[in-house]
């Protein structure tokens, strides 16, 4: 997976390491991209149904 | 040194280089030239530095080990062999490895996770984390949006950007690929300490990782359509029909020869996506029972029962593209009706279409050393035997291919291992118990109107082969290494199916529109006033607001509608078998922990043993009976009470106390290595002994 850097305010990064712990998140990268990922989520359309179904074709446990 | 810093800083690239054309709407083509170009002058960025890189190498190494405890630790793993059926054959005197082990070392059961699912549990073993903290609940997990079903670990999507050109579309740079799985698995701690760690096949590693580590991806990698694994089915008696899994495509009579086509994946380069085809002919060649096939300029000779070795395809996307598939064909059938079938048609491991190993040109060292071999996240073709396209016979012959082919690779990696970690997941214990455990059960639905005898004692041959599996592992192993073996959780018949959706419909928690027919995923479900649904194999979701995209359930309602369905369907009666159907409903709250929380299902349904649901209600299917008997050859599974089936673990070393979780063995494997835990794993370091070196 590529990779980009951003800035953020060093204060911001020091307390998103604090808690990233606290949550029980691997690391503080962790703990951002996730927080980034939940909010994009809410805007985010889903895929192509028909895709989507085709993509899963074959998974043993499910018809 | 400017010279110096310019090479090294080139190193990243070589990953990056490496070209892939890809399954679904996500392709990415670089032209051959450039490829070339890079691949060379790399090469000689790699020739040049190899001096400093090896003494970098050294140097660090030698430090990596310093607090180690043992030269190397090895996991073989030997997904969903069952405690239960192991002390069973083990007390038989079956298997004598395992005694040994046992006796020397350890034997207990291993708690898997809730829910007790391969993709979930092996996500545990990598983090030591509970489900929580790596968010894999099932294989498939709702888009919050649509409440239609994604595959839970991995992202394959398309390309940012294409340039079109008539009726032609070129891809430009890679398609979104992204591993779902969160926190980090333990090898690629130990791989960035220096520690070598070699991981072959465990589950829910695609798309591989930037990592140390070198790794060759499982579950869930596509097949080169795309799908989990799609098989092709050819027949001239058109009656035979639509299949699960897979395609039946018809075949026309031409001078003698049977003519048809090979699917492929869609082609990246035109518009329309349409789909790339491969026409074949198979010709009889005079002898009974034999054929010959040609394919893609090439001659292979068919023979009926018999399956080819892997034939290489390649598929000619236009202007230079080209993706590459293995596949194995299996002649079933040349009068009355000529029938073929197909296995899926597996990435190259040669010439990847998708990244599957790290670094990426790891799975073509393998494939030059190995020869050709399976790809796909779940090889093993179950859905053709439940669609009864291939018979028991050719799906242990393809299973035990495949097996062999990841055992030469688990040896050739022991004897590589000077020191280090290696951890290896074997697949044909869970997909043959899957298939063949109704062979254990008399009263099992799926025997109905089917041979019972002749593979009674497969599951007994399985468990004596993993045997012979653990023998050879412990006389080549050497001396200093802590063996594992371990599996991810246990078996148990599925016998019925119990559709939840349509539970939650006749309670008044799912609705469905007036003239909603309530279909496959959710068709017709009336949204705006249901308040839970189930999807995939794990449990029940609340149609939370905040969450769902059209969420009516608030958060202090959550908890009050939790305790009401967990307590209704606890008191779940099947009346065919005048038995309750489930032994207990876990509040997700309450059995993990971590971020993730929130993305899982909110109540794991703890089936009891011979109950799963159904296969509609997995796929969210609400008019279905409430109670199913299951008649597929797919008549065993895990999908249940995780405290029903927990995997195995043994060990080479004592251990002293405690009960073990899946959890545990991460943190204990870097500890082995002299590695500090990290605090956000939930496992215990195992109480081994050891003699400290």
């Amino acid at each position: 997976m590529a990779t980009a850097k951003i800035k953020l305010d060093k204060d911001l990064v020091e307390k998103a390491k604090k808690y990233a712990e606290v949550a029980g998140y691997a690391s503080v990268e962790e703990f951002i991209s996730h927080t980034l990922e939940s909010a994009i989520m809410q805007l985010e359309e889903a895929g192509d149904a028909e895709e989507l179904k085709e993509k899963l074709k074959g998974l043993g446990y499910i018809a | 040194m400017l010279a110096l810093f310019f090479i090294l800083a080139l190193f990243p690239l070589a990953d990056r280089a490496f070209a892939y054309i890809g399954p679904g709407a996500g392709f990415a083509v670089l032209s051959s030239f450039f490829m070339l170009f890079v691949a060379f002058f790399l090469a000689i960025v790699n020739l040049i530095s190899w001096p400093l890189r090896y003494l970098w190498k050294r140097a660090r190494g030698k430090n990596a080990y310093k607090n180690a405890k043992v030269k190397r630790v090895i996991i073989l793993g030997l997904d969903g062999l069952d405690p239960e059926l192991t002390g069973g054959f083990m007390s038989q005197g079956e298997l004598p490895n395992f005694k040994r082990l046992r006796e020397q070392g350890h034997f207990a059961p291993l708690a898997t996770t809730f829910p007790s699912i391969s993709p979930v549990a092996w996500s545990s073993f990598q983090t030591g984390t509970n489900p929580g903290k790596h968010n894999i609940f099932d294989f498939l997990t709702p888009h919050w949006k649509s409440y239609l079903p994604e595959l839970s670990s991995a992202l394959i999507g398309n390309v940012a950007r294409v340039i079109h050109f008539g009726k032609y579309e070129i891809p430009v740079g890679k398609p979104a690929l992204k591993l779902l799985r969160r926190s980090v698995a333990f090898w690629n701690i130990l791989a960035d300490k220096g520690i070598f760690a070699n991981i072959l096949r465990v589950p829910i590693t695609f798309p591989p990782e930037k990592s140390k580590a070198l790794l060759l991806s499982a579950m869930c990698v596509p097949d080169i359509r795309g799908t989990q694994g799609s098989f092709t089915f050819y027949s001239t008696n058109q009656q035979r029909g639509q299949h699960t899994g897979g395609t039946q495509i018809s075949v026309e009579k031409k001078n003698g020869a049977f003519c048809s086509y090979l699917p492929g994946p869609p082609n990246p380069m035109t518009k329309a996506h349409d789909q790339i085809r491969l026409s074949f002919k198979v010709s009889r060649n005079g002898k009974p029972g034999q054929a010959v096939l040609e394919i893609d300029r090439q001659k292979h000779p068919l023979e009926l029962g018999k399956y080819t070795d892997w034939v290489k395809v390649t598929f000619r996307t236009g202007a230079g593209g080209k993706i590459t598939g293995l596949c194995r064909f299996l002649l079933k059938q040349l009068e009355p009706e000529f029938e073929m079938y197909v296995t899926p048609i597996n990435i190259d491991p040669e010439k990847p279409a998708l990244p599957i190993s790290t670094p990426a040109y790891y799975s073509t060292y393998l494939a030059k050393k190995m020869g050709p071999f399976a790809t796909l996240g779940l090889a093993e073709d179950t859905w053709a035997l439940n669609e009864r396209v291939i018979d028991e016979k050719d799906f242990l012959q393809q299973t035990w291919d495949i097996h062999a082919e990841r055992e030469r690779m688990f040896f050739d990696a022991i004897e590589n291992l000077d020191q280090g970690l290696l951890a290896i997941v074997f697949d044909a214990t869970d997909r043959i118990q899957h298939t063949f455990i109704r062979y254990l059960h008399e009263d099992h639905p799926a025997n109905r109107d089917r041979e019972k005898v002749l593979y009674k004692d497969e599951i007994r041959n399985l468990y004596k082969k993993c045997d012979d599996l653990v023998g050879r592992t412990l006389e080549k192993m050497g001396d200093d290494t802590v063996l594992m073996v371990m599996s991810d959780h246990g078996f148990k018949p599925f016998k019925r199916g119990v559709n939840l959706n349509r539970w939650l419909y006749d309670n008044g928690y799912l609705v469905l529109q007036k003239d909603g027919n309530g279909g496959e995923w959710f068709e017709g479900v009336e949204w705006s006033q249901t308040k839970a649904y189930a999807l995939g194999l794990a449990g029940i979701f609340i149609n939370r607001k905040g969450r769902e995209g059209k969420g009516i359930v608030a958060p202090e309602e959550a908890v009050r509608l939790k305790n009401e369905i967990a307590e209704k369907l606890e008191t779940l009666r099947d009346p065919e078998r005048a038995e309750n159907a489930i032994n207990k409903v876990y509040d997700s709250a309450t059995v993990m922990n971590g971020p993730y929380v929130k993305n899982a299902p909110d109540l794991i349904v703890g089936y009891k043993p011979g109950y799963r649901a159904s296969w509609a209600s997995v796929t969210g299917t609400v008019m279905e009976d409430l109670f199913t008997d299951n008649t597929k050859a797919w008549g065993g599974d895990h999908c249940m009470d995780p405290k029903t089936v927990p995997g195995i673990f043994f060990c080479n070393k004592k251990i002293r106390e405690g009960d073990l979780t899946i959890m545990d063995i991460a943190p204990t494997v870097l500890d082995l290595f002299g590695q500090k835990i990290p605090s956000y794993m939930d496992g215990k370091v195992m109480a081994m002994s050891i003699d400290e070196k």
